[in-house]
């Protein structure tokens, strides 16, 4: 039995609701975090998922952002991207689960994303692993 | 196995960055600022394994099911292993007198310390004998049990305010936990069942400030349930806009519109599935088409029926006011004004709320 024999039939829904009119704000408050992190160096963080936002509405925004010069992937239990938008300094940051679901999103305003930084403990272990391979040779 | 947090995960293959995107996700889903993130992952990393001991008393083991099986296994399914539960009847290997052992043993190794987590209401009908293990009933035990704990989770609706057990004519007696215990620090995470990263947020709070979150006059981690479903529903601009599904399969209904008129509750309910979302953050009831039926407030059966529409005030100056009170309990008064008349009226004469409905 092929499934149009199944007398009932889904129509196709619109692939987006539309906007809703809560994104345009939301980009004026980018352009403050952006004037701050110039002027006082002090890098900020927007989350996306906090916020009631339809996804013509990301589409939007993500649109305006445009999109830069740097994609940063990380593989971290489940893959993260974060990546620059054409506005040097502003970060559009997805976090993704194991099934590829977004579980988390950003929009970070920072000369570096924060989770690209390497931690000084990783880099001590970085270090004794080099140093006994000196050792060992 | 009682070394910082991150030595036990980076033994398991967690890299730091993975934990960082986890605190930064849950950050999130808390409500937290976005740089809470790294303090708590700061702060958790270094922290000690806190013994736990869960009773499940008059419930039907969805609780445990929503908390253990909600996406393993994820670093969310490992902070939870990263407590020590030293007793838990579904969940543990031993049986009859050694589990009783291994519970009394909890109890006194980590006196005062120890973490208890309730699944299901307690039986208060012939004595409690309707619910017993052990040969005790559920209502002793939960008295010996919580003398010495340093604080209590009540889990699911039904620990939390007797729930589905104390549904109209509430057969057994049922109560919640803090209908019994009065003496102890209790979280309720209601729920029916509640949701897994709720309470993971409430273990990593405790893990990570050595005590609870902030709660609300029912008990409720403000993080999770400071905000109502409609406050944080994707579909909420609908409802501004006065866009409303007026049947399960009419055009509004396709296009996603507010499920308000279809017996949304939504508006009255706090909770976090808006945004925590449900397996694995793959959709939950709104997003499926399907109204809350308000599973995470005090008798949600008793409430007057699911696909019965809230009444709400047309008082478009109660929106400025329910906007700036955040959890304000039944300010979400609303704006009909882009609404068909004849609807308007109808939703015009009062404020109900989910107590109103019981009466």
């Amino acid at each position: 039995m092929t499934i149009e024999a199944i007398p009932i039939h889904f129509i196709q829904t619109p692939s987006a609701p539309g906007l809703s009119g809560n994104a345009p704000p939301l980009l004026r408050e980018v352009v403050e975090l952006v004037r701050r992190l110039l002027e006082t160096g002090e890098s900020s963080t927007i989350d996306l998922s906090a916020l009631p936002l339809t996804p013509a509405d990301l589409d939007w925004l993500q649109a305006m952002l445009g999109a830069g010069e740097i994609s940063i992937t990380l593989q971290a239990s489940g893959e993260s991207t974060l990546n620059e938008t054409a506005c040097s300094g502003v970060w559009w940051v997805t976090h993704h689960n194991e099934n590829g679901t977004v579980t988390a999103q950003f929009i970070e305003v920072a000369f570096v994303p924060e989770l690209v930084k390497a931690h000084p403990q990783d880099v001590q272990i970085g270090l004794d692993y080099l140093e006994s391979k000196l050792l060992d040779s | 196995m009682q070394g910082p947090l991150i030595d036990t995960l980076v033994r398991q293959g967690v890299s730091r960055r993975t934990f960082l995107k986890y605190c930064a996700t849950l950050a999130s889903m808390m409500a937290l600022a976005p740089s809470a993130g790294r303090a708590m992952a700061e702060a958790m990393a270094a922290s000690k394994r806190p013994s736990v001991i869960w009773l499940p008393f008059q419930e039907c083991t969805g609780c445990t099911e929503s908390i253990t099986r909600s996406h393993s296994p994820t670093l969310e399914g490992m902070i939870f292993d990263l407590v020590s539960l030293d007793y838990q009847e579904t969940l543990m290997a031993a049986a009859g007198f050694q589990a009783e052992e291994a519970l009394h043993n909890a109890m006194k190794e980590n006196d005062g310390k120890y973490l208890l987590i309730v699944d299901g209401s307690i039986p208060l009908g012939l004595d409690g004998a309707y619910s017993c293990i052990g040969g005790k009933s559920n209502l002793e035990t939960l008295k010996e049990v919580a003398k010495g704990a340093a604080a209590i989770v009540a889990m699911g609706s039904c620990a939390s305010f007797g729930g589905i057990p104390k549904a109209n004519p509430n057969p057994t007696g049922a109560v919640s936990v803090s209908d019994i215990i009065k003496d102890k620090p209790i979280v309720n995470i209601p729920g029916c069942p509640p949701i897994p990263v709720v309470m993971t947020g409430v273990l990593a709070h405790y893990l990570t400030f050595g005590s609870l979150p902030e709660l609300d006059e029912k008990g409720r981690p403000k993080a999770f349930f400071g905000e109502t479903i409609h406050d944080r529903c994707y579909r909420r601009p609908f409802y501004d806009q006065g866009k409303f599904a007026k049947t399960f399969d009419d055009e509004g209904a396709r296009q996603g519109w507010c499920l308000f008129e279809l017996g949304c509750k939504g508006p009255v309910t706090y909770n976090a599935c808006a945004t925590a979302k449900w397996n694995g953050g793959t959709s939950w009831p709104v997003e499926s088409g399907h109204g809350c039926l308000g599973c995470s407030e005090p008798d949600f059966w008793d409430a007057g029926g699911f696909y019965k529409a809230l009444s709400m005030p047309a008082d478009p100056l109660k929106i400025a006011a329910a906007a700036a009170v955040a959890g304000a309990a039944v300010g979400v008064g609303l704006s009909f004004a882009n609404r068909a008349k004849k609807s308007a009226a109808k939703t015009a004469h009062e404020t109900t709320t989910l107590d109103d409905l019981e009466k």
